[in-house]
């Protein structure tokens, strides 16, 4: 495939104005506008919109029927996501939770694992661990500052799998994790930190 | 509902989720002619095109609440053909589609220029048949739908330079093939 | 038939393990605002015909009350996870195998919304074949985080994989090479260091028994 001189992308991509390209180039834009305007124009009328809202109309197909589709069709889809970005803290990755146990571990399920969260809140009367292993709730998981240095830990079984969650301070004041180094959106204009708990024996 | 018809997009969805499921006729009807050309042009089939923009509107309509942003609402539209538009293409091979099929039948009471018009957009989308679905996608979202290359990233989830490669890639493709084809 | 019958277990197993924990709106009154309640319930509902995992939607919902966000927000939050969650198991679908887990479409979910690009998850999902992308998804976004091209990001997860590391050892491969940059390492140098080490790289540090000992289980609602 021949490669186009460069101006002509940057006259099609708008970056540079038409009439700065030698006639020769301006050709070559025009054939292609001409293309792109054939496939603009060139199609009988048609419309979907009697059998779109007429589908709406009827009850949506029932689960069997949905079962039966998907197994008969292949699915493709493109992704869009958000970038979603927050320089994790480089003494992070061991500092906090993620502590598998190869050994025997009798309290421990076998698709259990431990989590050790750790925060500093010097002058904090409470701090609570909240996510979906809390129903979000505070008062399931608080942290404990036993010699009030400040720092509050809590160590607590968990299911192994992703978990999102956040500090709440003194119950009232939502703290995203500094040290997880890992973050997703929440959804609600934040981030939660975002924890990986290994099972045991991984 | 008077006026109701040239309201903006976010302001029928409001009016959707609020309860008018009916308000997603404006919709519809809005925005049918642009999904039907983009998925005519992208499938080579009028039938084929009609049946992935169908679907892709009754499942917008029905996953509406989880758009997040309303104001993208016709970006979302035509993500969703996209997605369908390579389903189908996924299922059977581009080349089994047959794009003649969208080539109108000149008339012989149609004038000569007429004629020319029908045989060169028959050339064209002999030419457009022979890029990969990603290539024609974009010179399809950007040279016939006219969508910006923030609007194609937010749709296809690639980012702006890559997608400008895509473009530039494809028209030179496309030259090419019209090149052979003539 | 092998695929179908598999299929057919993955999607009543946890149908019916829903059942039991009691009716969405149950768990949703008095926390969630009424106004949210039935749209959240019908967004629950659909997934649950679509065969998504149903107890992330809840969880947003609950969130999204906690955090004291307005009803419109919540409803809006929990399509979205509805959406992300439709897109997860595509992706997993991508890859073929037996059908997604729960814990596996969850996963890779929240690992695609820490950014990665569809082309790069769908790399490493063909890569991996029959093993769930999730644990090198999120070693991918790991390595990413801490400023690694994600192209070479990719490429030395995949190696590590074909070396034979498999599951959550991938994110120790990550964690290597973060160990790398700390002992001051260059990014290249990090990755060429943990590449040529590859499969052995470090295992994370065993919980002590004190520590076991210590550990709770979170009991919501007592």
């Amino acid at each position: 495939m021949s490669k186009l001189d460069p101006r002509i992308h940057e006259v099609l991509d708008g970056d540079l104005p038409p009439e700065r390209l030698p006639p020769e180039l301006r050709a070559v834009v025009l054939r292609l506008e001409r293309a792109a305007g054939l496939l603009r124009a060139g199609l009988a009328p048609a419309s979907v919109a009697g059998r779109v809202l007429a589908a709406l109309h009827r009850p949506e197909p029932s689960r069997g029927r949905r079962v039966l589709q998907w197994l008969t069709e292949r699915h493709v889809i493109t992704i869009a996501m958000r970038p979603v970005w927050s320089l994790a803290l480089a003494a992070v990755l061991a500092a906090v939770v993620l502590v598998p146990d190869h050994g025997s571990a009798p309290l421990l399920g076998a698709q259990e694992g431990i989590a050790r969260f750790v925060g500093h809140f010097p002058g904090a009367r409470s701090v609570d661990v909240v996510g979906p292993f809390t129903d979000w709730h505070t008062g399931v998981v608080p942290l404990r500052d036993d010699d009030n240095d400040g720092v509050w830990s809590a160590v607590v079984v968990l299911p192994a799998g992703t978990h999102e969650y956040m500090f709440v301070v003194d119950g009232e004041r939502w703290v995203v994790d500094p040290l997880a180094g890992r973050y997703v959106s929440d959804g609600f204009g934040r981030q939660n930190a975002l924890l990986i708990v290994r099972p045991v024996g991984r | 509902m008077s006026g109701f018809a040239d309201a903006p997009d976010a302001d029928v969805i409001a009016r959707i989720l609020a309860g008018d499921g009916d308000a997603f006729g404006i919709l519809v009807r809005r925005h049918e002619a642009g999904l039907l050309r983009f998925a005519t042009r992208m499938l080579g089939s009028p039938d084929a095109a009609a049946d992935a923009v169908a679907e892709a509107l009754i499942r917008a309509y029905r996953h509406l609440a989880s758009l997040d942003d309303p104001t993208r609402f016709r970006t979302w539209l035509y993500r969703i053909v996209a997605n369908r538009c390579k389903s189908h293409l996924g299922r059977r091979s581009a080349q089994r589609v047959s794009l003649e099929e969208a080539a109108p039948v000149p008339d012989p009471h149609d004038g000569e220029a007429e004629l020319e018009r029908a045989e060169q957009l028959g050339l064209v989308e002999r030419a457009l048949r022979t890029l990969s679905p990603e290539k024609r996608e974009a010179f399809l979202l950007k040279h016939v739908e006219g969508l910006s290359y923030e609007e194609m990233a937010a749709l296809t989830g690639e980012r702006i330079p890559t997608l400008k490669m895509r473009v530039h890639r494809a028209r030179e493709a496309l030259l090419e093939a019209l090149k052979e084809h003539r | 038939m092998r695929r179908v019958a598999l299929f057919l277990l993955a999607i009543v197993a946890p149908l019916g393990a829903q059942s039991g924990r009691g009716s969405v709106r149950a768990r949703l009154t008095g926390r969630v605002p009424e106004v949210a309640i039935a749209v959240v319930d019908s967004v629950v509902r659909a997934a649950e015909a679509e065969r998504l995992p149903t107890e992330p939607l809840v969880q947003k919902a609950l969130e999204g009350a906690a955090k004291h966000a307005a009803p419109g927000r919540i409803v809006q939050a929990v399509g979205a996870q509805a959406e992300q969650l439709r897109q997860a198991r595509t992706l997993l679908e991508r890859g073929g195998g037996n059908p997604p887990t729960a814990i596996e479409i969850t996963s890779v979910a929240a690992a695609m919304v820490r950014g990665l690009p569809p082309p790069l998850a769908g790399r490493i999902v063909t890569a991996l074949a029959d093993e769930p992308p999730g644990p090198a998804l999120h070693a991918v976004a790991d390595l990413e985080g801490h400023g690694f091209a994600e192209d070479a990001a990719v490429d030395l997860i995949v190696a590590a994989a074909r070396a034979g590391l498999r599951g959550l050892r991938l994110l120790d491969v990550a964690t290597a090479a973060v160990h790398e940059l700390q002992r001051g390492a260059t990014h290249p140098a990090a990755l060429a260091t943990v590449r040529r080490a590859l499969p052995d790289v470090p295992w994370p540090p065993k919980p002590s028994p004190a520590e076991v000992n210590r550990a709770r289980r979170p009991r919501p609602g007592v």
